[in-house]
């Protein structure tokens, strides 16, 4: 008997572990957001009960929110019940099995970038042979991480491995319920990265999405969870400045960064999604909400960002310094071409003493685009001697553009000190006949311009981030002039 | 879904009927566009700061009554028209014997007259912004139109004085449209004071049309007591080659809104606004200034400053628009702010939307306490502590206050700052 009851169970335990299968391989959730639909999604992924738990009470909150209008941006209204919510990896033979599959515009401007021809076929989505140059480097790659005790997984991975962690951290930067696309990440989302700094560690490599095995396919709805405890430094880049090729439209990201006493965490993106074409149409539309917590004395949280892609861009990565002496940054260059909108910005809120923070915005707009940086500066009456600078710059190019700066400043420690700069011009005449007198043509005299303007953001990048990003702005404002 | 408290029905009901028809009327249209306005909240982002801070009771929407007493009888060397509660007394006011210049109160306007203003008062305000102007627009008993002929050019600064008697509840809704001809030009002095302790609403609409190459110059001072919730617009609409200089002082109450909105419309117009606000105790004030570059190759220039002392809300937003044709423009804001206490807020926000490429434009802002080794400093060189805090306090309104060019006003804003610091900057050993 009792072998017939193992035999039993083995061949239950058989089945369902077939039907499992099929249901991660094969499945694409119909389109359609409901409970069920959730708690599907944390089966398939095969987490924990309190994430089960934590994803349905944030898909509770945002049922009972509205979609934000404030910021200046304009699109049509979202039907969230066409979206699919889950889509199992692409399979080999559904990609493009070579790059002459692939649109060739993306293959020009791939070129114009100068990615290494292997880069380009990934990049692309080309189904590549698994025994691919970046294994290798992957592999390397996560011996020395390891050696040095840093934890750096997708997150689906450390809900399982490291529940304590990502239980004690994910949404203490950003709750669930902070705001509604945040709530809708916090119920849906897909995958992301985890990072874990042990203390007193200097993390020994900058940190890249790209070097991510699983990167390829995170989905729609990212979340990442940076935590960098008591005097670790970390190095983070997101994004990558090639196109990517990219089907969801929808793009609702979370990014918590945590950093201890001491600690420091420096956040560098290049972003650039499809913008859609030369008439507005297409695009991803891409909303974010990014935020780190200083929450030991003396640490630090360094945000970069080059933005140049994405039809809507709706993202404010933000410090809150909580911790005495800490230190926040932001530093961004704002690029929008053709029908591109972007409402782009920072928050800083200054709770600790001694608290400071530099905020550096640069936006250009061409075409038809609409570019705003939207940020606010808090002092809350413990924010003793607390210092903020800000500098928001804008430039035009063209004459059908719209540059626009909302900045909210609120005081109340009367020792807390703020300064707010901003100004707006163009390219200017006299700039442009001076390049030009001295034979260069008039697109690269732009773009030569350009880069002058954000030199102040770009130096904060990783070297061989800030030459790609340079290019990156020149390929992107191509067609602006003339 | 919470829902809005709505604005009560008992504030769509004006008492007087007196006006000529047209403007009869005109108040019965704004009043059917009142009906389920909902009050600002703190989502409501124009009034973000200020909305907690208004509070309007049931009994505050009775008119306070015409006609009363003049509490204050103010020497102003020049001519002057004195409002009470809203309506004019002709008993106490000066009028100038000037041809150039046509002074009538709303009552005595012939319905010709009425009727051309009905269709161009509250033209010059985005209706959207100034809810209250629509208040004001549903229930002003009575009001003041300066008709100035073209070229005419008036010797001395016209006084407004604005009272507002509270013995009881209720509001006022004191309005005044100005018309200035081409190249001509004036100084408009609005004084607001209050006498009596009951809570009143004092909620007021100025309005400026400046033709081709007027000049004009406004003046507000704002020192009603704490009785007085007090919620004013001042729409002005700039044709070619005009220049607007304003010059508003103003001291906290309970709550103080002033919304001031220029629209430049013609080419080469000129605009230069100026503010000084102090606040102390619990007292709150919010300015709130926009303004529209349509034509091309106009100049705008913006500074305001605020003080905020105890525990005390200063608020600033400042909005410069820039529209699609008006390349050359220049546009220059700044707003300083002073926070001498830790319990005090001070909330700026200077926004700028451009749609022009071919603009100079730059915003400003700062909050901060004194400097302190400007204060060592004077100390150093034997100067009170107390003494210090003042004279550089003063240095840095008085940078404003120096501007007004009416000396009558310069003094009479000194006594207040004066009394403001004597209150403020408390002996030290």
């Amino acid at each position: 008997m009792a072998t017939t009851d193992t035999e039993v169970k083995e061949l239950i335990k058989r089945e369902y572990e077939h039907g499992f299968v099929t249901e991660i391989e094969a499945d694409t959730f119909e389109p359609g957001l409901n409970e069920d639909v959730i708690r599907r999604l944390s089966k398939v992924k095969q987490e924990p009960e309190f994430m089960l738990e934590w994803r349905l009470k944030a898909y509770r909150r945002w049922l009972e929110m509205d979609d934000p209008t404030w910021a200046h941006v304009d699109y049509p209204e979202i039907d969230y019940n066409a979206i699919s919510y889950y889509s199992a990896p692409k399979k080999q033979e559904d990609m493009p099995q070579s790059l002459d599959e692939v649109d060739p515009e993306l293959l020009r401007t791939y070129e114009k970038l100068g990615i290494p021809l292997h880069e380009r076929e990934k990049l692309a989505g080309v189904a590549v042979d698994a025994v691919f140059d970046s294994v290798s480097v992957a592999t390397t790659f996560k011996e020395q991480l390891a050696e040095a005790g840093v934890i750096f997984c997708p997150i689906s991975e450390a809900v399982q491995k490291y529940p304590e962690l990502v239980e004690k951290y994910l949404g203490s930067v950003v709750p669930a319920g902070d705001n509604f696309f945040a709530a809708l990440n916090s119920a849906v989302f897909s995958d992301g990265s985890f990072v874990y700094i042990p203390k007193g560690v200097r993390c020994p490599l900058e940190l890249s999405t790209y070097f991510r095995i699983n990167a390829a396919n995170t989905g729609q709805f990212e979340r990442t969870l940076i935590v960098a405890d008591e005097g670790s430094y970390v190095s983070y880049l997101e994004g990558c400045t090639a196109p990517m090729r990219d089907e969801n439209q929808l793009h609702a990201a979370v990014v918590e960064l945590v950093a201890l006493g001491d600690a420091q965490i420096k956040y560098s993106t290049v972003q650039n999604w499809y913008p859609g074409d030369e008439h507005g149409k297409g695009g991803i539309y891409n909303f974010v909400t990014k935020r780190g917590a200083c929450l030991g004395k003396n640490s630090k949280i360094s945000w970069t960002q080059v933005e140049t892609g994405s039809a809507v861009t709706w993202k404010y990565p933000s410090c809150i310094l909580k911790g005495e002496n800490s230190v926040g940054e932001f530093y961004s260059v704002a690029l929008t071409h053709n029908y591109q909108q972007a409402d782009t910005g920072t928050k800083m809120i200054h709770l600790g003493k001694n608290t400071r923070s530099t905020i550096i915005s640069k936006g250009i707009s061409a075409g038809r685009s609409s570019n705003a940086y939207r940020g606010l500066v808090k002092f809350q009456p413990g924010a003793e001697g607390a210092r903020n600078y800000t500098q928001c710059d804008s430039l035009l190019i063209g004459d059908r553009c719209g540059a626009h700066t909302f900045p909210y400043i609120e005081s109340k420690n009367k020792s807390a000190i703020v300064e707010h700069e901003a100004t707006t011009s163009k390219v200017s005449d006299e700039q442009m006949f001076l390049c030009r007198q001295r034979g260069i043509d008039p697109e690269q005299a732009v773009s030569m311009i350009v880069n002058g303007f954000c030199k102040e953001v770009f130096k904060e990048l990783p070297m061989e981030f800030a030459v790609e990003a340079g290019k990156l702005l020149e390929v992107s404002l191509e067609g602006s002039v003339g | 879904m919470k829902t809005a408290p709505m604005l009560s029905s008992a504030f769509l009901h004006p008492a007087g009927q007196t006006l000529p028809e047209p403007l009869l009327a005109l108040r019965r249209e704004r009043a059917g566009r009142l009906v389920d306005m909902p009050l600002p909240t703190r989502k409501t982002e124009n009034w973000k700061y200020s909305s907690r801070h208004l509070k309007l009771a049931d009994d505050m929407a009775i008119s306070l009554p015409v006609g009363g007493k003049t509490g204050h009888s103010l020497a102003v060397p020049g001519y002057k028209v004195v409002f009470v509660n809203g309506v004019m007394i002709p008993e106490a006011s000066e009028f100038p014997d000037f041809d150039g210049l046509s002074i009538r109160s709303f009552n005595d306007l012939p319905e010709e007259d009425a009727g051309k203003l009905a269709d161009r008062l509250g033209s010059t305000l985005d209706p959207k912004q100034v809810q209250f102007a629509h208040l004001n627009g549903a229930r002003f008993e009575d009001g003041l139109l300066i008709q100035l002929k073209p070229g005419a050019v008036l010797d001395q600064p016209l006084f407004v004085i604005h009272e507002t008697v509270g013995d009881a509840s209720g509001s006022a809704y004191p309005r005044v449209f100005v018309d200035a001809g081409a190249n001509s030009q004036m100084t408009l002095v609005e004084e607001y004071i209050s006498d009596g302790d009951a809570p009143v609403l004092v909620d007021t609409v100025t309005e400026f049309n400046l033709a081709d190459g007027a000049n004009l110059t406004s003046i507000r001072l704002n020192m009603e007591g704490e009785n007085v919730q007090h919620i004013g617009a001042t729409g002005v609409v700039q044709q070619r080659n005009s220049r607007f200089e304003s010059h508003c002082v103003g001291f906290g109450g309970p709550l103080r809104r002033h919304d001031l909105q220029v629209r430049l419309e013609g080419e080469g117009a000129e605009t230069k606004l100026n503010g000084v606000v102090v606040t102390q105790g619990k007292q709150h004030y919010d300015n709130h200034t926009s303004i529209d570059h349509v034509a091309a190759h106009c100049n705008s220039e913006e500074t305001y400053r605020n003080i905020a002392a105890d525990e005390s809300h200063a608020v600033f937003n400042g909005r410069i628009h820039i529209h699609q044709d008006a390349q050359q423009s220049n546009a220059d804001m700044n707003n300083k702010n002073l926070l001498l206490s830790s319990k005090a807020e001070i909330d700026t926000k200077p926004e700028l939307e451009i749609y022009a490429d071919d603009v100079k434009c730059a915003h400003g802002a700062t909050i901060g306490q004194l400097d302190r080794i400007a204060l060592f400093y004077l100390v150093s060189r034997g100067i009170g502590r107390r003494q210090a805090n003042v004279l550089l306090t003063m240095a840095f309104i008085n940078e404003l206050v120096e501007q007004i060019p009416v000396e009558a006003v310069r003094e009479t804003a000194q006594t207040r700052l004066n009394e403001f610091f004597e209150q403020t900057f408390i002996e030290e050993n």
